[in-house]
């Protein structure tokens, strides 16, 4: 096993200068790796299709950018076969909750001990701006989304952290690829958590967002620090609660406020790790 | 005395029918008698139509005859749903619990046997019918009472006709002598019991042999026989099985499984094969290992899920965007299920490539008693090339070799970390855009493959040869092609190529078809694809003639002869 405690490739990234996604990438090059101190050779790092599935070829580590939706399955193969690899699965909106949103729900009821972080700008940004199913029903300036000129949804997103908790992942979190601080210590606890981890990063894309999308939700963030009171927005009807990241109704009642409305930031749930796993023998 | 005899039974799902089979062909397996015994079965899981074709044979392996000598009926109405598998002859014994329909003429030997009423009778339920059957067929077969009761004592698997005593003896009871002469079969040439196993259960027997400790599935008929029999075997070797949420995770679950360096299958049939197309591209882009097992089944779309066509070749070979390489191979019998499993496995391993095994329902769930040596025999593999320690070099995934084979490092391999992707990458596994890597990565990809067109192993060629007249079938079509041949005693006139690796096709393959002067292919899809897939990569001769038809129902003896004296008229 070898560390050379620099996890870049010489790759390039294709990203517009100014994305988000280099954010994410300093975070586990300069910040989440060197912290686990995982020697380069026992990281997997899987990914779907789009802007932020091309991570994999600039961290060094081994890498697979695989296909659309598909990151989640290919780590669970790999992740089931050899459980000593540190396993992360890294797509988009459009990978998790959208062509291969049929995985994720198995993902969560097998809690396979990977890391699932889902780099979420709200839009499909490769094929150049199409709504993804996060997509808030928003004006861009000039005019709609495009897939929504014509069939405005009638629930704004499909609400991933909802999603998530409501299929009862075992770690839940929520980051702002703007906050890498913040972000690190989320990653970090994910892969540290014996079971399935799913971190939603709230990822300002500079080219297809409309500008207010993250000014709002900046505006309306608050950080949920266990044993203190939570935040809530103006149209709550409850009195604010102290956070208990093991209560899995409370985690709800934080997913379902609308990220808009208030952006819950750090931990929803940490529930059950999974039994260490079996290894395979006669490899 | 006769050296072959075909039992049929046939009645409602429920009715013990594969059970009352099974028994039988343990039974005189354990004896020393080859035999085959395909299933015919409809949509229901109870109270649809269910039969079995028991052919023996005392000499050597057999197909399953197209008549039987004897037919067991439990439920006349069923039987109406298999005449086509299970014709009857004019002096086919027949031995029946109800009223046959009004007007249906029954061969001059039909008996009545109120077996619902005896099984009452002797049990209090009519569960028993089967085995007051088998007590009846047991006497017909005249095997020998002590062996018989040792065997019965010694198995497990026969614990249940030690419950059944009295039925099995009101069955023997039924007849007081052996009253038909014709239907005595001599006693097996070689006394050693016989294996029997079905295609699909000697797959898994193979991949567990091969060290294959990986298997997700999604189930689907007539593929799920594979897969249940995988969670045992890997389950009690601490290996991993994942019943998948569908077919596409499937065969993710494999890739991602296999780029750690675990050995990993899939099975599935059409529909579900369908799922794993762009899981199979991106193994042939980034040069993961991967076997896929394809039970085929009637398409297109649902078909008829249980029962055989061989119509999935096209999307075997060509299925994907893109110009994906694969390998295609399809057995067409027992032993080949065995031997090429391990041979795929090994060849996705050294090849890094998807390799796609052909089997079928026939071939997959019809059971077959015979010899087991090929289960104890020793099978070469070939080793990986592992990647070399270069000082101070960077590890080269895709590094471009002269055989075009890059040393392959697994994901936890010490200071091998690398990047791949199903972009196009150069040598290091970063994406490229430029035409030269464009090319030159498709040339390494397909030539990689081509040392396989030159392996005679997996070619089998039967009778003379240089006949100028020549047939060539695949998978387990060729059974039958080459039972009738041999039925015809035209071994001398004909030679018979089964390819079993198909694409890359064999050297062996083109030479066979340049040397005939008059070609027959064979083969159970409408659409001819085996015939249209050899003329794309060979001049057939200008006698070539093609018997393509769907399946559903299996070729016959009957059937296939007027081509085959055509063939050498």
């Amino acid at each position: 096993m070898t560390s050379n405690l620099n996890y870049r490739t010489g790759v390039k990234p294709v990203w517009c200068p100014g994305c988000f996604d280099f954010s994410i990438l300093n975070v586990l090059t300069r910040r989440v790796l060197p912290a686990l101190g995982k020697p380069n050779d026992q990281v997997f790092i899987v990914s779907g299709i789009g802007c932020s599935s091309r991570i994999p070829g600039y961290i060094d580590t081994y890498g697979l950018n695989g296909l659309h939706g598909r990151g989640i399955v290919i780590a669970q193969g790999a992740k089931l076969a050899k459980p000593e690899l540190t396993v992360i699965a890294i797509g988009g909106d459009g990978d998790f909750f959208s062509i291969g949103a049929g995985h994720l729900p198995h993902a969560v009821r097998r809690n396979i001990n990977i890391t699932c972080i889902m780099v979420n700008n709200f839009v499909y940004a490769l094929t150049k701006g199409q709504t993804s199913p996060t997509t808030p029903h928003l004006d861009r300036g000039e005019g709609s989304f495009l897939s929504q000129k014509f069939y405005p949804p009638v629930d704004p997103v499909l609400d991933m952290l909802s999603y998530s908790v409501s299929t009862q992942a075992s770690f839940i979190a929520q980051g702002l690829a703007s906050d890498a601080a913040h972000l690190t210590g989320l990653i970090e606890q994910g892969v540290r958590h014996n079971g399935f981890s799913f971190i939603n990063v709230l990822t300002p894309c500079i080219t297809f967002n409309p500008p207010e999308l993250f000014e709002t939700i900046k505006k309306n963030a608050s950080y949920l620090v266990e044993g203190q009171p939570v935040e809530l927005p103006a149209s709550a009807t409850e009195k604010p609660w102290v956070h208990d990241p093991g209560n899995i109704s409370l985690a709800m009642k934080l997913a379902q406020f609308s990220v808009l409305e208030k952006t819950h930031l750090g931990i929803l749930f940490h529930g059950k790790e999974s039994q260490p796993p079996a290894t395979p023998s006669g490899q | 005395m006769r050296d072959t005899l075909t039992i049929a039974i046939v009645g409602s799902g429920g009715d013990g029918v594969v059970l009352l089979g099974s028994f039988l062909q343990k039974l005189t397996a354990e004896q020393g008698y080859f035999s085959q015994m395909p299933r015919y079965y409809g949509a229901q899981i109870r109270g649809g139509a269910s039969a079995v074709k028991l052919s023996l044979d005392a000499e050597h392996t057999c197909v399953a005859e197209d008549t039987a000598d004897i037919l067991v009926c439990f439920d006349w109405g069923k039987y109406q749903e298999v005449t086509e598998e299970l014709p009857l002859r004019e002096d086919t014994l027949v031995i029946y619990d109800d009223n046959p329909p009004p007007g249906m003429n029954l061969p001059k030997q039909s008996f009545a046997v109120d077996f619902t009423k005896k099984s009452r009778e002797i049990t209090g339920a009519t569960l028993s019918k089967n085995m007051i059957a088998l007590g009846l067929l047991k006497k017909i077969l005249a095997l020998p009472a002590d062996e018989v009761q040792h065997t019965i004592d010694r198995n497990e698997e026969l614990a249940l006709l030690k419950n059944n005593v009295a039925a099995i003896a009101a069955g023997e009871s039924l007849f007081s002598a052996f009253p038909f002469p014709d239907l005595r079969l001599s006693s097996p040439r070689n006394r050693s019991p016989k294996v029997i196993l079905h295609g699909s259960g000697t797959m898994v027997r193979a991949a567990i042999h091969a060290n294959c400790r990986a298997f997700f599935g999604y189930p689907i008929t007539p593929a799920a026989d594979i897969m249940q029999a995988m969670q045992e075997e890997i389950g009690q070797r601490g290996g991993v099985f994942l019943q998948a949420e569908d077919e596409i995770a499937a065969a993710g679950l494999c890739v991602g499984a296999s780029m750690v360096g675990v050995k990993s299958i899939t099975a599935t049939s059409g529909p579900g094969f369908d799922l794993m197309t762009e899981m199979i591209g991106l193994a042939a882009s980034a040069e993961i290992p991967m076997v896929i097992i394809d039970v085929q089944r009637c398409g297109p779309s649902t078909g008829i899920p249980s029962k055989s066509e061989q119509s999935d070749l096209n999307q075997a070979i060509y299925g994907g965007h893109g110009d994906a390489p694969r390998v295609v191979i399809a057995p067409y019998d027992i032993e080949g299920c065995y031997r090429l499993v391990i041979a795929s496995l090994d060849i996705a391993q050294y090849f890094q490539t998807p390799v796609i095994l052909l089997s079928d329902q026939w071939l997959g769930q019809t059971l077959v008693a015979a010899e087991s040596d090929f289960l104890e025999k020793d099978y070469p593999s070939t080793d990986s090339k592992k990647p070399a320690a270069e000082e101070g070099q960077p590890y080269r995934r895709y590094q471009l070799t002269e055989d075009s084979i890059s040393p392959m490092a697994v994901v936890g391999d010490a200071g091998l970390q690398y990047q791949t992707t199903g972009l196009t990458h150069n040598e290091m596994g970063a994406p490229a855009w430029d035409f030269e890597t464009q090319q030159k990565m498709h040339e390494k990809r397909w030539q990689k493959l081509l040392p396989l067109c030159q392996r005679e192993d997996l070619v089998k060629l039967f009778g003379e040869p240089d006949c100028p007249a020549g047939i060539i079938t695949w998978g387990s079509s060729a059974q039958i092609v080459r039972e009738t041949v041999n039925a015809l005693g035209l071994q001398h006139q004909v030679t018979v190529c089964v390819p079993e690796l198909i694409y890359p096709l064999p050297d062996m393959v083109r030479k066979f078809v340049k040397s005939v002067e008059k070609l027959l292919i064979i083969e159970m899809n409408y659409s001819g694809q085996f015939y249209h897939y050899l003329r794309s990569q060979v001049d057939v001769p200008v006698k070539t003639k093609v018997y393509a038809r769907a399946g559903s129902r299996p070729f016959s003896k009957k059937e296939l002869s007027p081509l085959m004296m055509e063939l050498v008229r």
